[in-house]
């Protein structure tokens, strides 16, 4: 495969890749504070763009405040949920909440159907910039740009979050101890309901940055979560570090396979890495202290 | 006591049952209603594309209705969801078979089950009206209950290879999609073009209709492009894809002419490709441009009818999809009224093999025994993109 090909192949990756990272970002915050795998994350994704194109296209706001706006309404939809849906069963086993969160995906991309519709939308580019070649021949989209750059952004912000701030060590203490962060007077349950609506906001804000790339429809939220679920296994399961790796490593992979195989087995390649990583680094490639944990 | 109470409850049942009976045949006997079964995938991936099919079919049948039925019988379209699942399909259509006061079934839309429900449809002897079939293993079995309402991919095909010659094409580079309609479209092309030499070379990428992403195999096609020094890409999909191509392909630069299939004349398709379809040019039904229709066309009455018909009502103008909607009412209507009276099963589907002439949205139908497609490539139009809107365009010679 020539140099050039390969680098453009690894470049489209990379934001594909980004993609996957901030979906993936959503599926850890969730898990840190409550354990529980939020298999409606996709659905998050969904509900920011088709927002955001509702406030541009029926209610005529411009592009800022219907994507601020979009990310707040998915973010007390997040607390909302959890409050209604995940809190009164908060007692029940874990896979029990898993499998409720199923049923919150299916209630969600239905509701989103009847709501918005269910034709394909998108949304105009940030900038009105066309593509622009690097390294001879090779070609960058000015969004993707964008998608990187929120994707490293939030995961700085997530980090110094959970380093430097109460609601973060909160959020680590309640996970890691329930009783014990009760007897210290972390209010538990607040900082689960907490989670759930970051975890929709960042939700929000990938849909919000990817759909300019791309497309998103009532029920294209079920795709991503599994693509971004499978980055944060790939980086390690519970780290954010993890879910940024891991994303980008799947985008590379899935593409610069394209170069060597026809691309309807780019999936399957992709899930063959997964199985191959986690066959030779069960924990993910940075490891996870969360899994390490419940075997105890 | 115990007489008393037995005798109130026999009289309450023999009331009940006079009742009914009375229901039964309160009105004439005219007035029993022609019934035909709905079989769709109103909920799954297909559920925008048979919501639009419905909401246009319902319509209709509520004009019809409205004007006296058909010889005093009302029209009732009994709807089913099969829920994209193929033991709902077939326990739909078997439902179907076994109601003896339904006539025919519509549907369902996806290609693998409606190899299911035309078969069924032969062993018990109803006709299935079905929308853009395109698995040729199944079209070559000719079957006598199948009928079709769209253009076929055939005919797309041909339409296509017209727009080739009329612009001088010589050397195609199809990118098809890895479902049975998107390559049947591209097998099609190829060896209709090859009738009129031009060279259709069908990459060996393809691509998922849940693919959002086709970079990858873009940048793998775009040495050939340029090595082979190609006229024009024909994207051989049908939606989201469709846009997404054409965006992927100006990021990369490619500014190689693109084709599309009549799958690009839909709305969502300017919304999600944005100024990148901007000059994608394909052949596809005449609802997607219903005023930019020649005066003496034929169906434009029918279409703009139709059009302003569904703005009023669902505030959506017409398009391919409900174009078939109206089709496959109109014709049942026809096909009704020319059958023998009381109407069968076997009557109802001699009489719609032999409509002629019928002028639906999609274009002038004549079914015989041995076209069950009913339609032609007169039927199709030319149409660019252009300013984000749909534009007909005339080319001599083809149209």
């Amino acid at each position: 495969m020539p140099f050039e090909i390969f680098v453009q192949l690894a470049i489209s990756g990379l934001t594909t890749g980004a993609i996957y990272s901030l979906i993936a970002l959503g599926f850890i915050t969730i898990y840190r504070a409550s354990n529980i795998l939020n298999l409606a994350q996709g659905e998050f994704v969904m509900l920011g763009a088709l927002c955001a194109v509702f406030f541009i296209e029926k209610l005529g706001f411009s592009y800022f405040p219907a994507a601020v706006t979009s990310i707040f309404l998915v973010s007390m939809a997040g607390l909302f949920l959890q409050r209604a849906v995940i809190h009164p069963i908060r007692d029940e086993p874990v896979l029990i909440l898993i499998m409720v969160t199923i049923g919150l995906s299916i209630f969600m991309s239905g509701s989103a159907g009847i709501l918005f519709g269910p034709s394909p939308r998108s949304l105009p580019p940030f900038i009105d910039a066309p593509s622009f070649e690097i390294f001879n021949s090779v070609r960058i989209n000015t969004q993707s740009f964008f998608v990187i750059g929120a994707t490293l952004l939030l995961v700085i912000i997530l980090y110094m979050v959970s380093r430097y701030t109460f609601i973060g060590k909160a959020m680590e203490a309640v996970s890691t101890d329930r009783l014990g962060s009760d007897l210290t007077g972390i209010p538990g349950n607040f900082i689960v309901m907490l989670s759930f609506g970051i975890s929709a906001g960042i939700g929000a804000i990938a849909g919000i940055f990817i759909t300019p790339l791309f497309f998103t429809q009532y029920n294209s939220g079920a795709i991503l979560g599994l693509k971004g679920f499978s980055a944060a296994v790939i980086g390690g399961w519970g780290k954010y570090s993890g879910a940024v790796l891991g994303g980008l490593i799947l985008g590379v992979v899935e593409s610069v396979s394209v170069g060597f195989i026809p691309a309807g087995y780019k999936d399957a390649i992709a899930f063959i890495v997964l199985l191959l990583i986690l066959y030779f680094k069960p924990k993910g490639i940075l490891g996870s202290r969360a899994l390490e944990e419940s075997r105890k | 006591m115990r007489i008393f109470k037995n005798s109130i409850i026999i009289i309450i049942c023999l009331f009940f049952l006079a009742f009914g009976l009375s229901c039964k045949s309160s009105g004439p006997e005219g007035y029993t209603p022609y019934k035909i079964g709905v079989n769709l995938e109103l909920t799954g991936p297909y559920a925008n594309i048979t919501k639009t099919l419905v909401m246009a079919m319902e319509m209709e049948v509520e004009r019809i209705n409205e004007m006296g039925g058909i010889n005093g019988h009302p029209l009732e379209l009994v709807i089913e969801d099969n829920g994209f699942d193929l033991a709902k399909v077939s326990a739909n259509m078997l439902k179907f078979t076994r109601d003896k006061n339904i006539l025919a079934v519509v549907g369902p839309f996806e290609d693998n089950f409606q190899a299911t429900t035309r078969d069924i449809a032969e062993k018990e002897q109803i006709t299935n009206i079905v929308v853009c079939p395109s698995n040729p293993r199944v079209r070559d079995l000719n079957q006598k209950y199948a009928f079709n309402i769209a253009h076929s991919d055939i005919l797309v095909s041909e339409k296509l290879v017209d727009l080739c010659l009329a612009r001088g094409y010589k050397k195609i580079l199809v990118f098809p999609g890895n479902w049975p309609l998107a390559m049947s479209l591209a097998q099609n092309f190829k060896r209709l073009a090859a009738g009129k030499r031009i060279q259709a070379i069908i990459s060996e990428e393809t691509h998922k209709p849940s693919d959002i992403d086709m970079t990858p195999q873009l940048i793998k096609m775009k040495p050939v492009i340029e090595s082979e020094n190609i006229d024009a890409f024909y994207a051989s999909t049908g939606g989201p894809p469709g846009p997404i191509i054409c965006k992927n392909m100006r990021t990369l630069g490619i500014k190689t002419p693109i084709l599309g299939t009549h799958a690009f004349g839909f709305g969502f398709i300017i919304g999600i490709g944005g100024d990148a379809v901007e000059g994608v040019e394909f052949p596809t039904g005449k609802p997607v441009v219903p005023y930019q229709l020649d005066e003496n066309d034929p169906i434009r009455k029918t279409i703009i009818d139709f059009h302003e018909r569904m703005l009023v009502k669902y505030k959506q103008g017409a398009e391919q999809i409900s174009g078939h909607g109206y089709d496959i009412i109109w014709l049942i209507h026809d096909a009704i009224k020319r059958s023998k009276k009381p109407v069968t099963r076997s009557d109802f589907r001699d009489a719609f093999e032999s409509t002629k002439d019928f002028k639906g949205c999609t274009g002038i139908y004549n079914f015989s025994p041995s076209d069950h497609d009913g339609l032609t490539k007169k039927d199709m139009v030319f149409v660019r993109i252009q300013d984000r809107k749909f534009n007909r365009i005339k080319l001599p010679e083809f149209e």
